[in-house]
């Protein structure tokens, strides 16, 4: 095949070698004829006669060279390119509806393939699981999800019968100095046998081995990224042996990773690897790497060859459940209720396959970037529908054309395949342009990607993989919107066909109006989505997170990982703080522990303590905050009182505490919070002895979705860890940028500041998903509606002209202007509505896909839907009445003097 | 012509061909003249058919062409056995006796 494709390219040396061949042939025969006797003339003719004509030799060895409907094909292809060169304006419709649809669905799937569906650039990626643990740890823990603690790991790594190993990772931010200023960085700590099992090797040195992960704080090793090596080393050769300070402690570079591997978390690039033994370093204050109850790991194991998941999920529990037994005998195990201890020995193992790894990007983004796929392959089904309609019109003027050829003799099937021919060519020269559109649109897309998400870890390129898409996408497209002109060619018959001089063939119309009513149906169903989505971001927007962020300005200064003890981080923080305070663009500023609308928080189940003992249902939301941070951030104090300069002193949890209307309305009833006593655990060792002071108003903590109940104690002193500032400031918040830099920078010029940005910017950034789905399902459905309006206009010109004789002899009768145009009017309301008919199932299936994605409205709403219809019947009626409004002006001698 | 020849078996032409070019490189005439020498005592070959059938094997990779002097001093394209046309001659070769063999066996037990 491939072979016979190169040959069509140097099909001209291959046709003057064929006839040099002949020529040799009949020179050496006429000689050898002449020879024996034959007169030169006879021999000549004789030689000819012999090899049975050229002509025929030739042909036959074409068919050897290029397969008889290869080279029928690139014919037809070739017809097809000079008939589109003589028709510009409708190949230039054609293939910009197609580059339209395939360019933005191939832009969608460049990053539904790079974040939902890539396997990692590792060994197997298909032998990795995610190992998971189902049930109560009976721990404590930080971190994302599925997460065990260190020493499990290890034992696990024990059970070779299923694994070839067991590694664990944790993501991390350090900060991190390769000789100039700190500065926070993605840091990966991972065991030992992490580079081993994944199969990475190293670009530069070498990459952490088992030695590397032994006895804790012992071996002050690291391997760079290569981006990171690249960006701050300049990717020095000799960078091998040379230190990087991590939260000021020093490590000594051992090597670079392969450059393909960016982690096996997408989204999130790791630009150092540490390995677990260390942790003590890359996580300020943490000491608990070998205690079994600290979750904080999640754990990934590489099956035996022939080992399935499901063999070794049930091997493994007669295993686990032993551990689990022995777990409850260890010293230093928590004094827990009876059923507590049941449900830990409950517990079991759970393998998932993890051959993407692990990602909290996928999770947040798998089901946006579906509806997104789902709405892009819609348009494009849409696009290839007009392309359709273009077509047909267009069969309805080659009609002649067409005629002869089948009078000619060419069979309906060999007129269909010129069709397809015709379709399929557009759809490459469509899907071409959209190959060479898709890196700006991803690049685009990226930008709409929810915060957090490492620069590095999409690519904007082209690769196989989305070639390939876009080929078959093309391919499709090409073979969709060729179907219903061939079948209608197919269809024709010869007679009918040269008999009428017009051009007059009704099925075609029926043909276009069935298309057109299938695009408003789609349409339909695309608007009705863009409608439910900007309605959500709309309502997110409208509720707000709660405070006031004009002029309100947020950085975050993290003392702990910048080498400060807890005493002397106090100090640092109040230093600064006083600075804020003092200057001149200051009008309130405060300390938060946690930063908000991040995403993330601080969170526990709480024991409250009013006429009886009860625990929360779920977790509630945790911060500490100065007692400034409740003015600062406009948040009312609805009873009782605000914190005080006193309770930041207050000895440990037995301060007062701030609760939220939600929190009170949950779990507090009727009653007054005030002299409630409450505390953070659920566990029987937890004591109540924490005073709520105060009801603060509802406000948004993670995302502007929750409505969580919230608890906010002092921020004490003598926890050491920084915090977030939270400046509202005089004059626009970005002139103010240099002065608060300059103070951070004052206090410790190696002090790196965090995240300095408006809050108006925190609001766009955590409302990132929703603006996604807003702004692009809104464009992508006013494509959709040009593109149907497009062709409702086309069909209805057309019948229009098909019918001028009909409205003619109308008017002539002495029928109204009027009539004539609601005779034009009523055709394409039939059209419209039968389309909306149609659409409306597609409206409810949809309504069920985006469900979770909406806020405060039904999935069937009926204002937006009933919204939807009105824009579509007025918007189809306007592009209708063009046509309408010319057949109204129709003069009925110029209409009968046609025949 | 007389018409006691027979016409040449169908398939059996690409085997002769591969034959004829296995014992030296040769150009599309030469395999011609050793044609019409077969052609002249027992069967027809025609001339026509001979260069869509050189093409045909080439193109499946059995021959190699090569454009070279030829005795007269004119260039010509001179044809030769590939290592797979090779395996494919002894292949038909094979396959060919064994199929004489059993044709003649059959006739040998009607004759019986």
């Amino acid at each position: 095949m491939i072979r016979r494709l190169a040959n069509w390219f140097r099909r001209n040396k291959l046709e003057s070698g064929l006839d040099r061949e002949l020529r040799y042939h009949l020179g050496r025969r006429i000689i050898d004829l002449e020879r024996s006797g034959l007169p030169i003339g006879e021999a000549r003719r004789q030689a000819l006669l012999e090899l049975g004509g050229i002509a025929q030799i030739q042909e036959e060895v074409r068919d050897i060279w290029l397969t008889r409907w290869l080279r029928d094909f690139v014919y037809d292809l070739r017809f097809s390119a000079r008939s589109f060169l003589r028709t510009p304006s409708f190949s230039i419709t054609a293939v910009l509806s197609l580059v339209l649809g395939i360019g933005a669905t191939t832009a969608i799937y460049s990053l539904v393939d790079q974040v939902l569906l890539h396997a990692l650039p590792v060994r197997q990626a298909e032998r990795l699981v995610l190992i998971d643990w189902r049930g109560d740890q009976v721990a404590n823990g930080f971190g994302s999800w599925n997460l065990m603690s260190y020493p499990i790991c290890r034992d696990l790594d024990k059970q070779k019968q299923f694994f070839e190993g067991v590694f664990c990772r944790a993501l991390t931010t350090v900060n991190l100095s390769s000789g100039g200023d700190y500065r926070p960085e993605t840091a990966e700590i991972v065991s030992g046998n992490y580079f081993p099992l994944l199969g990475i090797g190293p670009a530069v040195g070498r990459v952490l081995a088992n030695d590397d992960d032994g006895t804790p704080n012992a071996t002050p090793v690291a391997v760079l990224s290569y981006d990171f090596w690249e960006t701050q080393f300049g990717g020095a050769p000799d960078v091998v042996g040379r230190k990087v300070l991590v939260n000021r402690h020093p490590l000594t570079i051992i090597g670079v990773a392969a450059s393909t591997f960016k982690g096996i978390d997408v989204g999130q690039v790791p630009s150092i690897w540490i390995p677990a033994s260390m942790s003590e370093q890359a996580i300020p204050g943490f000491k608990d790497l070998l205690d079994r109850r600290t979750r904080w790991m999640q754990v990934l194991g590489r099956l035996n060859q022939g080992v399935t998941l499901q063999e070794a999920q049930t091997g493994l529990q007669p295993w686990f459940k032993a551990m689990l037994q022995e777990d409850t005998r260890r010293a230093g195990f928590p004094i827990i209720t009876a059923e507590r201890r049941q449900e830990f020995l409950n517990s079991s193992i759970v393998l998932t396959a993890a051959s993407q790894g692990h990602s909290g990007l996928r999770r947040r983004l798998s089901e946006p970037l579906w509806v997104l796929f789902a709405v892009t392959v819609v348009l494009l089904g849409l696009a290839c529908l007009n392309v359709s309609g273009l077509f047909l019109a267009r069969g309805s003027a080659r009609d002649r054309e067409i005629g002869t050829r089948l009078a000619l003799g060419a069979s309906p099937w060999r007129l269909g395949r010129q069709l397809l021919a015709d379709s399929l060519l557009i759809a490459l020269a469509g899907g071409l342009l959209g190959i060479a559109a898709a890196p700006i649109a991803v690049r685009t897309l990226i930008a709409f990607l929810p915060q957090g998400t490492a620069p590095t870890a999409l690519r904007a390129g082209v690769d196989s993989r989305l070639l390939l898409f876009a080929f078959v996408a093309s391919v499709a497209a090409g073979l969709l919107s060729g179907l219903a002109p061939a079948w209608q060619a197919g269809r024709r018959s010869l007679v009918s066909s040269l008999r009428d001089r017009g051009g007059t063939a009704f099925g075609g119309v029926r043909l276009r109006k069935v298309i057109v009513g299938a695009q408003i149906a789609l349409t339909l169903t695309l608007v009705v989505g863009a409608g439910l989505f900007l309605r959500t971001l709309d309502a997110l927007m409208a509720k707000g997170p709660g405070f006031m962020t004009s002029s309100l300005i947020s950085f975050g200064i993290d003392s702990l990982r910048s080498g400060y003890p807890p005493a002397e981080g106090n100090r640092l923080i109040r230093r600064i703080d006083e600075a804020v305070r003092q200057s001149p663009i200051t009008q309130a500023s405060a300390i938060a522990r946690f930063p908000l609308l991040t995403g993330g928080s601080w969170n526990d189940p709480m024991t409250i303590l009013a006429d009886k003992r009860i625990s929360t249902d779920r977790d509630v939301n945790l911060n500490a905050v100065t007692p400034g941070f409740f003015p600062t951030m406009g948040i009312r104090i609805i009873a009782g009182r605000n914190f005080d300069e006193r309770d930041a002193h207050a000895p440990d949890e037995t301060g007062p505490a701030i609760v939220n209307e939600a929190f009170v309305k949950r779990y507090l009833g009727g009653r007054s919070p005030l002299g409630v006593r409450i505390c953070e655990g659920s566990g029987p060792d937890a004591k109540p002895n924490i005073e709520i002071v105060g009801v603060m108003s509802n406000f948004s903590y993670r995302g502007l979705r929750e409505e969580s109940e919230q608890v906010y104690f002092p921020f004490f002193e003598g926890e050491g860890a920084g915090g977030t500032f939270y400046v509202r400031v005089r004059g626009t918040p970005e002139s103010s940028f240099p002065l608060l830099r300059a103070i951070v920078h004052g206090a410790d010029p190696a002090l790196p500041m965090t995240d300095l940005r408006t809050l108006d910017q925190q609001l766009t950034r955590s409302l990132n998903t929703e603006h996604m789905l807003a702004t692009l399902s809104g464009s992508f459905s006013t494509l959709a509606m040009l593109l149907s309006l497009v062709g409702l206009y086309g069909v209805m010109s057309f019948v229009v002209t098909q019918r001028t004789r009909e409205i003619g002899i109308r008017l002539a009768l002495g029928a109204m202007r009027w009539s004539a145009i609601w005779l034009v009017l009523r055709d394409a309301l039939a059209m419209i509505l039968s389309g909306i008919a149609i659409g409306l199932p597609f409206v409810w299936a949809l309504g069920r896909l985006v469900e979770s994605q909406l806020y405060d409205i039904k999935p069937f709403d009926p204002a937006v839907i009933a919204v939807t219809i009105l824009l579509l019947c007025s918007a189809g009626l306007g592009a209708a009445l063009i046509p309408a409004h010319r057949a109204s002006g129709v003069n009925p001698t110029d209409a009968l003097r046609v025949e | 012509m007389s018409s006691s020849k027979f016409p040449i078996p169908q398939g059996t032409l690409d085997m002769l061909i591969l034959q004829i070019v296995s014992l030296e490189p040769v150009h599309g005439y030469g395999i011609a003249q050793r044609l019409d020498q077969i052609s002249r005592s027992v069967v027809q070959a025609n001339q026509g058919s001979l260069y869509p059938a050189l093409h045909r094997l080439e193109q499946k990779g059995w021959l190699r062409a090569e454009w070279k002097q030829s005795e007269t001093g004119r260039e010509a394209k001179f044809y030769s056995l590939t290592a797979s046309g090779r395996k494919q001659l002894a292949a038909e070769k094979h396959s060919w006796a064994r199929l004489a063999g059993a044709v003649e066996l059959i006739f040998n037990e009607g004759a019986r």
